[in-house]
């Protein structure tokens, strides 16, 4: 035969199996290998593994096969870990004689077919840990025999196929880390040969359903990180051989039922991160197996009742992040307890340190963190001797710190901040070293920090921020090699910086701000090659830097403000990764490096208050991260280099109190994020740019005292968020504009000691929200005060004194009620002052023409206002008759209430004989309804007339009931006084 | 699959990860915490770094020379929420000006601890509740101007302490009882308490309660 007979020959015999195969079930090894040869070259084999795979080989010594006895069938197909891609062939349905088929931890896409379910002998079926997409085929039910199916860590979606309840002899189900949806089938129940069920990490919602308790063989249930809601089933109690329960994150509610005591075997219980609620059922005590317990992140209230003495196989408990209250049980622990981590941070436990604690001397982590915990921590702590962490922070801990703490040799972390402790640091903490991280911050801690600390050669991080420690950093503080924060911020420390610190090579981070620390930086600190953060602002450091410190490559962060350095700043320029350098009034001298250009992260530049001198490097325009440029008050000089257009993203820019000269830039107005510009107190000539007005977040701009001449912008008006506008003290002139109405929320505005002339525009009464000061002063301002401003109600201060006004006061300013100060003085103003004015001095007022009322004289005396004012004989007239009429009144008054008090017994004796009694009640009662209703509805009371009488108002309806009483009387007599 | 073994370190990640407190300015933590409470669509609080030492280079603050806060201006900037009682820390305060936004829910009574306040803006919002009685420890308080609120209940008589205070709108809300007619309470002009519907007019002394209507 030639080998195209050849090739015809075998395809006819393979053709021929094919049909036996599927026809007669035969499945012989021979046509095992044929369809083994067609999934071999399916698949994609990077590694080679399916290299052996060839028919000059026997199929059963191919790899990853096994034959029966026999040898007469492939049962089994171990590809694990063999980086196979593609998707799995078709032929693979065609292996029915396979017990095992083990594809896990490969790359294998696409889905799984429904055809898997012709493989009916497969005991076993792992293809976890590929990336396996679509549904789990509903045909796996018919894989009757499986007993391990594990097809987790895949993308698989959907639901999980109810038929999965036929697998009956299922022993090992994972269908973890997945994108099932749906909910658990309640078929789940009839797997009762199930050992270990894994479904976490999926989207699984709804339910878990009751019938779960009939999978009496589960060991191992986890379901966590699904959105399983409703209660735990109380069923799930009867699962007697459950060592592990793991439901946590997920979306249960309800309280735990206390049903799940049954699960005598338990070993492992984590319910962290649900909705549970109600106390923690004191029946857990009975899981007398349980060696870890989680219920934390939940809403679990009520005291902590389970106690360490039955449960003696603890060895992890959390219940951090409950409501839980009271305090912990005395009896909590045995002596021969096994707990190793207890974990109850965040509830609302009360009480003291628990002393019941203190016999679990196995603890190794304490959290007892962020409680209402109080009083002193107990000398006999020490009995924790194994504790590696103790975390008590943010609770209400005061009493000092027991020296019995050195004793706790295992200690690596202690955590005390946010307490009221007071005292000293005990010596005896230099005995721990194993000591890594001491956070005593935010406490009332005092005395100095003792040399034994530095004792504690783990140490990696001090923080000691917010106590009052004092005295001075110990000398010996460089034996710390291991230190990387050392905090000691805020505290009263003296003394200068130990030289001994350079030797600390691993610090990082170095903040000594807030003392009362002195002396010069020790030249040690080149050595500090790693340190990134050194902040030691509110000090009083001096002198010049060590130039070595220019050896530190690494310094990010660097405030020295608020000190009293010298010398030139060129030592703190080495590195090229500053983000912030804040040199904030010291007495550093010479020119702004160039240098500092090289750290083109640099972000906040803060030179104030110093004595440099020379310009403003043309460099720094590099920087075009820079946010705060702050570099007022010192003595620079020259012109403001343009170059600095290029740091767009400037938002404060301080260069007032210098000795700057030229025009103002006209590019400032290209700063787009510029919220602060103050440019004041140096020798700027020329206009305002108009260009400012693009500034549009601009909320501060002070150009006061320098020599701007020309006319206010109009573009000024553009500034719509502006708060601040100062431009007192130039050479302004010109009128000012009227769109500065568009600049609504200013609340300050000062153009004093100008040449503006002109009215004082209307439209600055729109400004309602000045409230600080409005000072046109000192200009040569004319015309009349617009009544506008009186619309300025929330304004404090008002100067308009030194100008050329006139005309009358507006009355509208006696509105103006918020003023606390007012100078009008100086002007030509006339007319009355309003009422409300009285309370300022006269120098308020002085210099006018002719204004008048208080505080000022009478606008009588005033000549020119005699239409307005009496003869003073009229006035005297006037008193006489007002004297002689209120005497009248008086003497009436008197006489009338002698008469009604006689009248009042005669009426209150006759009432009683009618039996009408409490009178004088109604009396009060009919007083309050008048208050209410008005007179109209009183006329049938009886003694309406008393009371419209002693109103003085006359009644025509007088005679009704009383025809002979001295009231009648008196109201004849009102009216013959014309009343 | 993980295998199960792997759960157990869902107890690790439970020891907090603590940072040692770089940052702690309580003043800064105060405005941070309002921060966190308002909406700001338009980023007027976008300067609020609350890594900087203190507040004072954060726009719409005002520091004294002390670096403590004196003025904070919020008025007119869009923002809503609630206020929260961590304003009380501001110590030195002396003008809150959150006007014209849309603020909610109560004035926490913790801002009568200002004791250097003299202005308190908080007209043009939308708060509701009670003018708080706390509000008689402002003993610095010259103007205070609650108008165009929802704000309800009488107007505390303990306010009637406050012996600088210069002015008072508490119109266009919803105040009821009596007007007070003590201590500064003499001098405020009618319009000060205008469109109030339940507001009855001055107090008369044991004639009527002075929460009478409410």
């Amino acid at each position: 035969m030639d080998s195209t007979q050849i090739s015809r020959f075998s395809l006819f015999i393979t053709f021929f199996s094919c049909i036996l195969a599927f026809s007669f079930g035969d499945n012989s090894s021979s046509t095992d290998a044929h369809w083994l040869l067609r999934i071999k070259s399916k698949l994609v084999d990077p590694a080679g593994v399916l290299e052996s795979w060839s028919l000059r080989a026997h199929i059963c010594s191919w790899n990853g096969l096994t034959c029966s006895h026999d040898e007469a069938f492939v049962i089994a197909l171990n590809l694990s870990a063999s980086t196979l891609s593609g998707s799995i062939p078709t032929e693979l349905w065609n292996l029915v004689s396979l017990q095992t088929l083990d594809l896990s931890l490969n790359l294998i896409t696409g889905s799984i077919p429904p055809e898997i379910g012709r493989l009916r002998n497969l005991r076993t079926l792992l293809l976890f840990a590929n990336n396996l997409s679509g549904k789990i085929p509903t045909e796996i039910g018919l894989l009757k025999k499986l007993q391990v199916l594990r097809i987790g860590d895949n993308m698989l979606a959907a639901q999980i196929p109810r038929s999965i309840g036929n697998l009956t002899e299922l022993r090992v189900l994972g269908l973890a880390y997945s994108q099932l949806n749906g909910s658990i089938p309640a078929e789940i129940g009839n797997l009762k040969n199930l050992v270990f069920l894994d479904l976490q990490h999926n989207s699984l919602s709804g339910f878990i359903p009751a019938e779960i308790h009939n999978c009496e063989e589960l060991q191992n249930f986890a379901a966590s990180n699904n959105m399983l809601d409703g209660e735990i089933p109380a069923s799930i109690g009867k699962l007697k051989s459950l060592q592990i329960l793991n439901l946590a994150n997920n979306s249960l509610s309800g309280s735990i039922p206390p049903e799940i005591s049954g699960l005598s075997n338990l070993q492992y219980l984590n319910l962290l991160g649900n909705r549970l609620n109600g106390e923690i059922p004191w029946e857990l005590n009975h899981l007398v197996q349980l060696q870890k317990l989680d219920l934390s992140s939940n809403n679990l209230s009520g005291t902590i009742n389970l106690l360490n003495i039955h449960l003696q196989n603890l060895q992890v408990v959390v219940f951090s992040n409950n409501a839980l209250t009271g305090s912990i049980p005395s009896n909590f622990c045995l002596k021969n307890s096994n707990l190793q981590q207890l974990f109850l941070a965040q509830n609302k436990l009360s009480g003291g340190f628990p002393l019941g604690l203190l016999n679990c001397s196995s603890l190794q982590q304490l959290d007892l963190s962020n409680n209402n915990l109080e009083g002193e921590l107990p000398p006999t702590i020490d009995k924790l001797e194994n504790l590696t962490d103790l975390l008590l922070n943010n609770n209400s801990f005061n009493g000092s710190l027991p020296p019995e703490i050195g004793n706790m040799s295992n200690l690596e972390n202690l955590y005390l901040f946010d307490n009221m402790i007071t005292g000293s640091i005990p010596v005896e903490i230099g005995k721990l070293q194993s000591l890594s991280t001491i956070y005593l911050y935010d406490n009332q801690m005092s005395g100095s920090i003792p040399m034994e600390l530095t004792n504690c050669a783990s140490l990696t991080a001090i923080d000691f921020f917010g106590n009052h420690f004092s005295g001075s950093i110990p000398e010996t503080i460089g034996k710390l090699k291991d230190l990387v924060l050392l905090q000691l911020r805020q505290n009263d420390l003296s003394g200068p910086i130990p030289p001994s610190l350079g030797y600390c090579k691993k610090l990082q981070q170095l903040a000594l701000a807030d003392n009362k620390l002195s002396g010069s930086l020790p030249a040690t600190f080149r050595f500090l090659s790693q340190l990134s953060t050194i902040t030691l602002y509110n000090n009083s450091f001096e002198g010049p830097l060590p130039d070595s410190l220019y050896s530190l490559r690494n310094l990010k962060i660097i405030n020295f403000s608020h000190n009293k350095f010298s010398g030139t700043i060129l030592p703190l320029t080495g590195s090229n990764s500053l983000t912030a350098l804040d040199l904030t009034n010291n007495s550093f001298s010479g020119s702004i490096p160039s240098r500092l250009a090289i750290s083109t992260n640099l972000g906040r530049l803060r030179l104030a208050n110093n004595l440099l001198n020379g310009s403003i490097p043309s460099e720094l325009g590099r920087l075009k991260e820079l946010i705060f440029l702050d570099l007022s008050f010192n003595n620079l000089t020259g012109e403001v280099p343009s170059q600095l257009s290029t740091c767009q993203k400037l938002q404060h820019l301080l260069l007032n109190d210098n000795h700057f000269t030229g025009k103002m830039p006209s590019w400032l107005g290209s700063l787009q994020d510029l919220g602060e510009l103050h440019l004041s107190s140096n020798n700027f000539q020329g206009q305002v740019p108009a260009e400012l007005g693009n500034c549009s977040r601009l909320l501060k701009l002070s150009l006061h005292t320098n020599n701007l001449s020309g006319q206010i912008p109009r573009e000024i008006g553009q500034l719509t968020s502006l708060n601040v506008l100062n431009l007192q003290r130039n050479n302004l002139s010109g009128s000012i504009p009227p769109t500065i109405q568009q600049c609504k929320k200013l609340y300050e505005l000062r153009l004093s000691e100008n040449w503006l002339s002109g009215p004082i525009p209307s439209e600055i009464g729109k400004l309602t929200e000045l409230q600080v000061i409005l000072d046109l002063s000192r200009n040569l301002l004319s015309g009349e005060i617009p009544s506008s401003l009186g619309d300025l109600l929330k304004l404090e201060r008002l100067n308009l004194s030194f100008n050329r006004l006139g005309g009358e006061l507006p009355s509208s300013l006696g509105q103006l009620t918020s003023l606390v100060t007012l100078n009008l003085s100086n002007n030509h103003l006339r007319g009355q002052l309003p009422s409300t004015f009285s309370g300022f001095p006269p120098t308020s007022f002085s210099g006018n023409d002719k204004l008048c009322g208080p505080p000022l004289t009478s606008c009588m005396d005033s000549a020119g206002h005699e239409n307005n004012i009496l003869s003073s004989t009229a006035v005297v007239c006037i008193i006489v008759a007002i004297v002689f009429t209120s005497t009248v009144i008086c003497l009436v008054m008197i006489y009338i209430m002698l008469r009604m008090w006689c009248n009042m017994r005669k009426v209150l004796i006759s009432n009683s004989s009618e039996g009408g009694g409490n009178g004088i009640e109604q009396i009060k009662r009919e007083d309050q309804e008048r208050w209410m209703y008005g007179d109209e509805k009183k006329r049938k009371g009886e003694y309406w007339r008393v009371m419209s009488s002693m109103a003085l108002v006359p009644s025509q309806n007088h005679d009704d009931h009383i025809s002979s009483s001295c009231i009648f009387q008196v109201k004849m007599d009102t009216k013959k006084l014309g009343i | 699959m993980a295998p199960l073994a792997v759960i157990s370190l869902s107890l690790c990640f439970l020891l907090p990860l603590l940072s040692p407190a770089i940052s702690t300015n309580s003043e800064g933590n105060a405005l941070h915490a309002l921060r966190r409470r308002l909406s700001d669509p338009t980023n007027v609080l976008q300067s609020w770094d609350p890594t900087l030492v203190n507040p004072c280079t954060w726009f719409h603050v005002t520091c004294d020379s002390n670096n403590h806060v004196i003025r904070l201006d919020l008025g007119n900037s869009n923002i809503s929420g609630t206020l929260g009682p961590e304003l009380a820390q501001l110590q030195h305060l002396q003008y809150l000006e959150l006007y014209k936004n849309d603020i909610s829910g109560e004035i926490p009574k913790e801002l009568g601890n200002l004791k250097n306040l003299v202005g308190l803006d908080l007209y043009g919002n939308r708060f509701e509740g009670e003018i708080p009685k706390s509000f008689s420890g402002l003993k610095s308080l010259r103007f205070l101007r609650l108008n165009n609120n929802n704000l309800t209940g009488s107007i505390p008589r303990e306010l009637t302490a406050l012996s600088n205070l210069k002015v008072f709108d508490v119109s266009n809300n919803d105040l009821c009882g009596t007007i007070p007619v003590d201590g500064p309470f003499g001098m405020f002009s009618m319009p000060s308490y205008a469109n109030n519907m339940r507001l009855n007019g001055p107090e008369l002394k044991g004639l009527v309660p002075y929460n009478f209507g409410c």
